[in-house]
């Protein structure tokens, strides 16, 4: 059986809300959850915050169906850009586990599959393409190890993002032949979550072939995660960790590990 | 003789409260499905959907249901299910979902599958408790649904089946 993952959870702040969703997916066999947070810079006023630890979410993390461990949770930031000014890499990005980046305009689609560093660009669902797929963009994504995200929640809740939905997805399916496609919720409520096979046969209503949809929901999603990790480490070859020394009691233990590990990056 | 092959989806209907599964009934989940597959696929996929389609077993204590299909199109059928959000019964409205299972050439092996399955699922429960007494009640009713005393004929199967899900409404 293959690992399943789920790179979209909506982030609310209803807690108990949260904790049902995950434990909904490790019902349905999702090993993997990320928490989804959409920062939109075009309103004034939204910043980039901090993610809370996830684990303040649970005690004990529910443990997935037909496996032994617990569900993994971890979090993902959303970037709306609709200009170029948006996107700026911070401190806070490095917080995040997983980087995505929702493009609005055809200009900003090329600029986010040649050259912004993240790991998911966001396919619009809820509205029809404003612009044309072209192939040079999407083979460099291709190429460069980025993936293109297909969220079917909107699909599931009303008819005419349903069309929204297929068409886009089947214009992109005409550009990147089914390579490198995820498919994730966008769960606002546990109700919203299906079951991976579900899903990895949907996917076959957005133009991929069998083997390629269930990539969608296990192989790829791995990529993203793993692209998300070498972020973190000077071209996915060094990875420098804080040696947890012995302390003396009553000394304080330095609790900003990520930024002296950004700063010994950078060198 | 040549039998017509049909495939068996083994679904389990998903619900956040787990009293309204009573609700359910065959005919709730055949014109649910019915109805999920003519909006998805319009009259071609109403018109396959007629054709050998049927709610063969339904669990209410558990939310499982065996659908059947003809082979050479359940891909259709089964690519309706997840736009179902909720199923109309006794003039209420149960918010709910699909989660498919297992794909079944036969009865035989989606049953096989099935106690498979139910069994993970009091082993999953059994973290749950926090009595002594529901911890042997669960311990229990996995004892009983080993495969060594399953067997010979598909009816006693079924009653032992009976039993151990009867006793997981319970522990719920």
């Amino acid at each position: 059986m293959a690992v399943f993952i789920d790179l979209n959870i909506s982030h609310t702040t209803d807690k108990k809300r949260l904790q049902d969703i995950i434990e909904t997916a490790a019902h349905l066999g999702f090993s993997t959850v990320a928490i989804n947070h959409v920062v939109d810079l075009q309103q004034k006023k939204q910043e980039i915050g901090k993610p809370k630890s996830v684990s303040e979410l649970f005690d004990q993390f529910p443990i997935v169906q037909g496996k032994s461990r617990p569900i993994k949770v971890l979090n993902r930031l959303t970037v709306v850009v609709s200009e170029a000014s948006h996107f700026r890499p911070t401190n806070e990005f490095k917080s995040y586990d997983i980087i995505a980046v929702f493009p609005k305009t055809e200009k900003l689609f090329h600029a986010a599959c040649m050259s912004f560093d993240v790991d998911i660009i966001c396919i619009a669902v809820t509205e029809k393409q404003p612009f044309h797929f072209k192939r040079p963009p999407v083979n460099g994504a291709i190429d460069r190890g980025v993936f293109f995200e297909i969220s079917y929640v909107p699909a599931i809740k009303d008819s005419t993002m349903r069309r929204y939905t297929i068409s886009n997805a089947l214009s992109l399916m005409e550009t990147c032949k089914g390579k490198n496609v995820i498919v994730s919720s966008g769960a606002e409520k546990p109700l919203e979550l299906r079951g991976p096979y579900d899903i990895a046969n949907l996917g076959l209503l957005f133009g991929l072939s069998e083997g390629d949809a269930k990539a969608a929901v296990s192989t790829n999603c791995r990529a993203v995660l793993l692209h998300g990790e070498t972020r973190k480490t000077a071209l996915g070859i060094i990875h420098t960790m804080k040696k947890i020394q012995p302390t003396m009691e009553g000394q304080e233990e330095d609790n900003a590990p990520a930024v002296k590990r950004a700063k010994m990056e950078a060198v | 003789m040549v039998r017509f092959k049909s495939r068996y989806l083994l679904c389990e209907v998903c619900v956040s409260d787990q009293s309204s599964l009573q609700l359910l009934d065959d005919r709730t989940v055949f014109s649910a499905v019915k109805a999920a597959v003519c909006h998805a696929h319009g009259d071609y996929g109403a018109a396959l959907c007629s054709l050998s389609f049927a709610v063969k077993y339904l669990n209410a204590h558990t939310g499982v249901v065996f659908l059947r299909c003809r082979k050479s199109h359940y891909r259709l059928i089964w690519s309706a299910l997840p736009f179902i959000t909720s199923l109309e019964s006794r003039g209420q409205r149960v918010p709910c979902f699909f989660n498919c299972l297992h794909i079944g050439g036969t009865i035989r092996t989606c049953q096989k599958f099935l106690i498979r399955y139910n069994t993970q699922q009091l082993h999953r429960m059994l973290r749950h408790c926090h009595t002594e007494a529901e911890r042997l009640e669960v311990r229990r009713a996995v004892m009983s649904c080993s495969l060594k005393s399953r067997g010979k004929e598909e009816e006693e199967e079924e009653e032992e089946f009976e039993e151990e899900e009867e006793e997981w409404g319970e522990v719920v």
